[in-house]
Parts: structure tokens; sequence; C-alpha cells
């Protein structure tokens, strides 16, 4: 029996290489000239999904066209700021163009072009001249954006002028802080400020871009060097050929691209996103449904391993279910995504990642509660049924199993739920799944409430549709 | 009762922890013989009961069944308990399954029998205890009394020849002990070799061809039901008698 376990395990742990070679496999072979660059998903004006669900933005717009007067190509990966950030790092991307700062402690790690954009960070306020200085902001709240120079410039300050810094990681969630009252300013880079206003953010600049920035396209610190040369070439070509004051001026000139003219009903936003919105809920569906698999097929491995009559087996067992279920889920998902490839140098993809991390975590749970349906069916069963000379498989298979799944299966579409929710946690490696695409829309239009009741909704439908569908599988195998 | 020995346990001893429950045990049970064991509760005679077809392990010792030591850990315990049939105080009836499947399960997963002569065998079992009509039922609806029925008919289905009795009726409400005494009575005429654990005295004084009395994790004496009951030696055998039989 126990050899036929270790068969299960081994057919898993094949199955799980299987699937990822088969993955790595397919992401497009590095062609001589096409470079895999990451980019923050939600950064305007200089990356963000415009209404089309097309990147834009002056990175964007800067990065093709040098990659065509460079004769290069660029495979541009849209993800979350920190994520972009990691993935060039761990080698996973081979530039990052993202609004990124060129700092000294990023120069420890990372080689930046020639600045490409000189940037600032600026206090903005409420309009209604409550706040109109620093030295106003004693003993009140400023929002920053995590990582940020503005989050960098508070800091700085913060003592000087005693107010207290409060982070968001994403600039609406800002925006709205202030706009309600929380917070009594925010500090940004003064391009994205002025597009959010332009925008039609209800907020005022009040000072002069301090801290000036610039910003510049990094390369994982010796790699790369190549495009980091084309890219510097790039550059001053588009400068002076009036390429690059043209492409700057479309997003932070007068008029400039701006959506406020567009349809900001719950209906007019849903029509907008609606190519989004159905990709986004495609990606968290798909991802519900491979992890659900895998981490029942885990889960029921250990838990399975919990119970046979092996101290070594239950050993395993508790130990994993100890670490995977002890683990925050954000934790196992950042360092499965980002801390594994930057100790083996091997890549994953961010879906790969997020179906692993999904696995452990919600397989952990399933694992423990598998334990449990199956110790919870009385010992008598098992005693009656080795009495009669049936070798403990067949027992666990034909008399235990069916009285325990029959325990489990609450417990089961419990856990099927909590993954449909749970995979909205992997938006944080840059999986656009819904809760990502969530973010992206309101990056554009920054109508933040009205996006998240629209996401909430979508949320709500597929689970009520999935606790249907568990309740009605419930009925069919109640004996 | 002849005088081949079916089961011969020499020097068994059992340890919880570091609580010794079986005290270095000898026993030999003849080929036919019904055995029935008696003793205060936490003499440990269940737990020798369990450690004749390994549901415990023994500490040390050896339990010699048809020239097989199910004590030695190499044996196929799995081949010895198809010969030996085990009826528990809870009846553990497999709650999954119907009355025909519980008897069926064993016959055709080990490879005994095809499905067909399963079923036709639990039919004429199911009539042997008297419970032909509960064929198709689930185990829920039967009685306590129905279900310890069922189950030496699920025992049985695998032609073992020793059955083992862990205190078979204690579990059942008053008027439901005779039905299944009934059926033992008739198993013991028919010449199983059985060895039985129980508080019926009245069982022990008719069906037993030996009563052997377990205290403190040892046999302290054993005879025929008439020495055992009309002329105990040991006094704490007196003590128990005279607490069990003068109620």
């Amino acid at each position: 029996m126990k050899r036929s376990f270790i068969r299960i395990v081994g057919g898993l742990i094949a199955l799980l290489s299987l699937f990822a070679a088969l993955n790595f496999s397919t992401t497009p072979a590095k062609a001589e000239t096409t470079y895999q660059i990451a980019t923050d998903s939600t950064f305007p004006p200089f990356e963000f999904a415009n209404s089309h669900n097309k990147y834009v933005g002056i990175d964007i717009d800067l990065l093709h066209a040098i990659a065509k007067d460079q004769g290069f190509k660029v495979n541009i990966k849209p993800t979350s700021f920190n994520a972009a950030v990691q993935s060039v790092q761990s080698g996973q991307m081979d530039g990052v163009i993202a609004g990124m700062s060129i700092t000294k402690e990023r120069e420890a790690t990372f080689d930046f072009s020639k600045a490409y954009f000189m940037s600032g960070v600026v206090m903005a306020a409420k309009p209604n001249g409550k706040v109109t200085s620093l030295k106003q902001l004693r003993g009140k709240r400023v929002a920053v954006k995590t990582g940020t120079s503005g989050a960098q410039y508070a800091q700085s300050i913060h003592k000087k002028y005693g107010f207290k810094i409060v982070t968001f990681d994403e600039s609406n969630d800002m925006y709205q802080d202030v706009l309600t009252g929380n917070s009594a300013a925010t500090f940004e880079d003064s391009p994205v400020m002025k597009y959010a206003i332009r925008q039609g953010t209800k907020l005022k600049i009040y000072t002069k871009p301090a801290l000036s920035g610039p910003y510049g396209f990094a390369v994982k610190k010796g790699h790369n060097q190549k495009l980091l040369r084309m890219f510097n070439n790039g550059l001053a070509d588009l400068k002076a050929n009036g390429e690059y004051a043209r492409i700057t001026r479309h997003y932070l000139g007068a008029k400039g691209s701006s959506d406020t003219t567009s349809d900001r009903t719950f209906l007019g936003l849903i029509k907008q996103n609606k190519g989004a919105l159905l990709s986004g809920f495609e990606q968290t569906v798909w991802l519900t449904i491979v992890a659900i698999f895998f981490a029942t097929l885990f889960g029921v491995i250990v838990g399975l391993l919990g119970v046979v009559p092996s101290k070594f087996c239950n050993g395993i067992s508790t130990t994993l279910i100890y670490i995977f279920r002890g683990l925050p889920l954000l934790v196992l998902a950042l360092f499965i995504y980002t801390g594994i490839p930057s100790l083996t140098g091997q890549k994953i993809p961010a879906f790969i990642a997020g179906i692993i991390t999904l696995m452990f975590n919600e397989g952990a749970y399933i694992a423990a509660f598998v334990k449990g349906g199956i110790n919870a069916v009385d010992d008598g069963q098992m005693e009656a049924a080795r009495s009669l000379g049936l070798p403990f498989g067949k027992a666990m298979r034909r008399v235990i199993l069916p009285q325990g799944i029959r325990i489990m299966i609450p417990s089961f579409i419990n856990q099927f739920i909590i993954t449909l929710k749970d995979t909205s946690i992997l938006s944080i490696i840059g999986i656009i799944e819904l809760t990502q695409t969530g973010k992206i829309i309101i990056a554009r239009n920054l109508e933040g409430f009205k996006v998240w009741a629209i996401v909430a909704i979508i949320y709500l439908i597929v689970i009520t549709l999935l606790t249907w569908l568990s309740n009605w599988v419930q009925r069919r195998v109640r004996l | 009762m002849n005088e081949k020995i079916k089961v011969k346990v020499t020097n068994l001893i059992k340890n919880f922890g570091d609580n010794q429950v079986l005290k270095g045990i000898n026993l030999e049970v003849h080929d036919n013989e019904v055995v029935v064991v008696i003793g205060p509760s936490g003499s440990g005679k269940s737990t020798f009961l369990r450690n004749l077809n390994r549901l415990e392990a023994p500490t040390s010792g050896s339990i010699v069944i048809d020239d097989t030591d199910i004590a030695d850990p190499k044996t196929d315990i799995n081949k010895v308990r198809e010969n030996i049939g085990m009826v528990f105080q809870h009846f553990n009836l497999f709650s999954n399954l119907s009355v025909s499947e519980n008897i069926m399960l064993a016959p055709v997963e080990l490879g005994k029998a095809t499905k067909e002569e399963a079923a036709k065998q639990a039919k004429e079992l199911l009539a042997r205890v008297g419970l032909e009509s509960k064929y198709d039922a689930t185990v829920q609806s039967l009685s306590g009394g129905q279900q310890q029925r069922v189950a030496i008919a699920r025992a049985l289905a695998m032609n073992p020849n020793v059955m083992l009795f862990d205190e078979p009726t204690s579990a059942l409400d008053p008027e439901m002990v005779g039905d299944v005494l009934g059926v033992m009575k008739q198993l013991a005429t028919q010449g199983m070799t059985m060895i039985v654990v129980t508080h019926e005295m009245g069982f022990a004084k008719e069906v037993a061809d030996r009563v052997v009395f377990v205290d403190d994790g040892n046999i302290q004496e054993q005879g025929t039901p008439d020495e055992i009951f009309n002329h105990p030696k040991d006094p704490r055998l007196q003590n128990f008698l005279d607490k069990v039989l003068n109620v």
C-alpha cells in the first residue's frame, strides 16, 4: 500500500514538472532581437491600458519608437511595479521601463540608461485652499504610493514638517484618501498628478516640483548591455528628430489624449471596459479551475499521507500542512514568483507561479480536512474491514473514503469558493485577472468606486454560480 | 471437540506504554472448542482477543493459529485474518453499504467469490441468522440485535475456521440479546471453534466447553463451566462471580 502511495506522489511530481516544462517551452524562445520588457500596468501617463485595453503611455511609445529606430523588437509585459522590478532582478525579464527613478540604491543592482524624463514630486490637495503649503501639514496625514519618489520625499521631510505618512499601493486609493479628507495632501510625481487632474480628479497642485528625479530604463547589472546602448542611441535620435517632443506633448500637453469626455455611468463603464473585464474574468475562472484541480490532487495526497500507518508519511503530511497553511498567500506567491527564480535562475511564468501558490496554500487546507474527514470515520469501521482480511488500501477505498468524503463535501465547496476569491491576491505578481483588471481600469479613469462595484458584482455572480453547481453536485452524490 | 490444537498462545505480553495489560498469557484452544473468557472490566480480556488477529500487535510472545505464528511481523496478516472471523461489541457494519453489500464486500474484493456467488451466499447467510428480508436494507434501518446478526453473517462469509466474539451483546437492549446468543449457539453446535469474551454467564454455562477467568492481565483460573461456576477456587474468581451472579 505504501508503495502505491509513493507511486501517486511520484506521478504528481512527474505531472507537475511536465506541466511546468510545457509552459516553459511555450514561452516564446528569445529570438535575437526580441527583448522581454517589464512595465507597470497602472502608471499613467507613462503606462496604462487605454479604453481599447491596449497599453499606451510615454514609456510604451518611447520604447516602441526607440526599438524601431534601432532595429530590435520588444515584447512589453505589464505587471505591477514591484513585480516588474523584481522580474528583471531575477533575470525573468530583460529590462524594465516603468517611470523608474534613477537612485543610488537601485544603481547597486541595475544599470540605467541616460535619463529619458525629468520628473519631480509635487504636493496636491483639495482645491478648497485649506492646505496650500508644506507648513500647513503639521499634525496631518499625507498619502503616498509605496516605492515612489513621493514616498521618499515624504520620508525625508516628515520630521521637519511634522506630518504622518500613510502608504498605498495604487494611485487612485491615494487620491481617494485625500478626497475623503482622511489625508490632507498627497505627494506624487508631477506628470502623474497633472494627468490625473486632467482625468477629472478634484485635486490641485500647490508646490513646485521638488527632488527632481530622472527616470531611466533599467537592465540587470552587468546584463543586456547591448540593449542599454541601443536605448541610449535611440533616445538621442528621437530627441534630435522631434519624435521625443511629439510623444511627451501627446500625453502632457494641453491638447493631449484625455478620457474625460467618455460616459462615466455604470453602464458606460461596463461598455467601455467590456473587453478588459471579460478577459480578466476569463483569467480568474481559468486560474480557479486549474488551481482547484491541482490543489485537490495535492490536498488529497497529503491528507492520505497523514492517515496511512507510517510515522514517516504522517510526519511529511503534518509538516507540509504546517508550512503551507502557516504562510500568508501573498508571501507564498511573491516567494515562488520572485524568490525561486533568483535562487535557481529558472524563470517561472506568472500563471504557473500563481497555480503553484494556490496548489500549496489551498491544498494544505484541503489536506487538513481530508485528514480530519478520514479520522472522523469511526475506528471500528477500519477494524472490521481489516478483520475480514481486507488490506489497508482496499479497506480505505471501499469503506473509509466513501464515508469520509461525505463528511468532507461541505469543506470542499467552501474551499473552492475561497480559492476563487484568493485568485485576486495573485494580482500582486502581475497576473491580469479580474482584480488586477479593476486596478488597471481605475488607473486610467480614476472611477474607483464604480469600477470596484462592477468587479465585486462579477465576483458575486461567479461565486453564486459556483455555489449552485456545488449544491447540485452535493445532491447527486448524497447516497 | 477433538485433540487438534487450533490456537496456541504462549507467554503473550502486551504493553501500552508503561502499562502492562497482558502479563504472559498461555492458552491452547482445540479444534471445534468453544472457549468463553470472563473477567472484570479492565482485566485485559478484550485486549487479549484483539491480539489474536493482531488488531493489537503483541509486545512479545507467540500466537500460533493453524501452524502460523501471527505474532511474527513477517506473517502476511491479511491472509491469516481471512480465516479468523471477528464480531465486535459495536457491530461496526459498514455504514456506506447495504446489508448484502456488507456481507459480499470481502469475498468479492479478495477474489474468494464472484458477485453472483457472493450474492447467493449472502442470501443463505441472512437466512441462517433469520434476516432474509433485510437483504437490501440499509444498515441504519436495523436494530442493534439485527445489526449484530448481520455482522456475524458478514464474518461467516469468509468461511473462517475460528470466530472471535468481543462482548457481542454488551451494547444491545436486553430483548435483543436472545436472538444474537441463539445464532452463536447454533454456530457452536455446528462445530465452529469460538473464543467469546462476554458477560453473559448463562451463555457460558450452557455453551462453553471451557471457561477462562482473566484478571490483572493473566489467566487466573480455567475449567469446565461446572468447575468455574460451581466450584471456583481462586478468591478473585469467587469475588467476581459473587458480584455478577447475585445482583
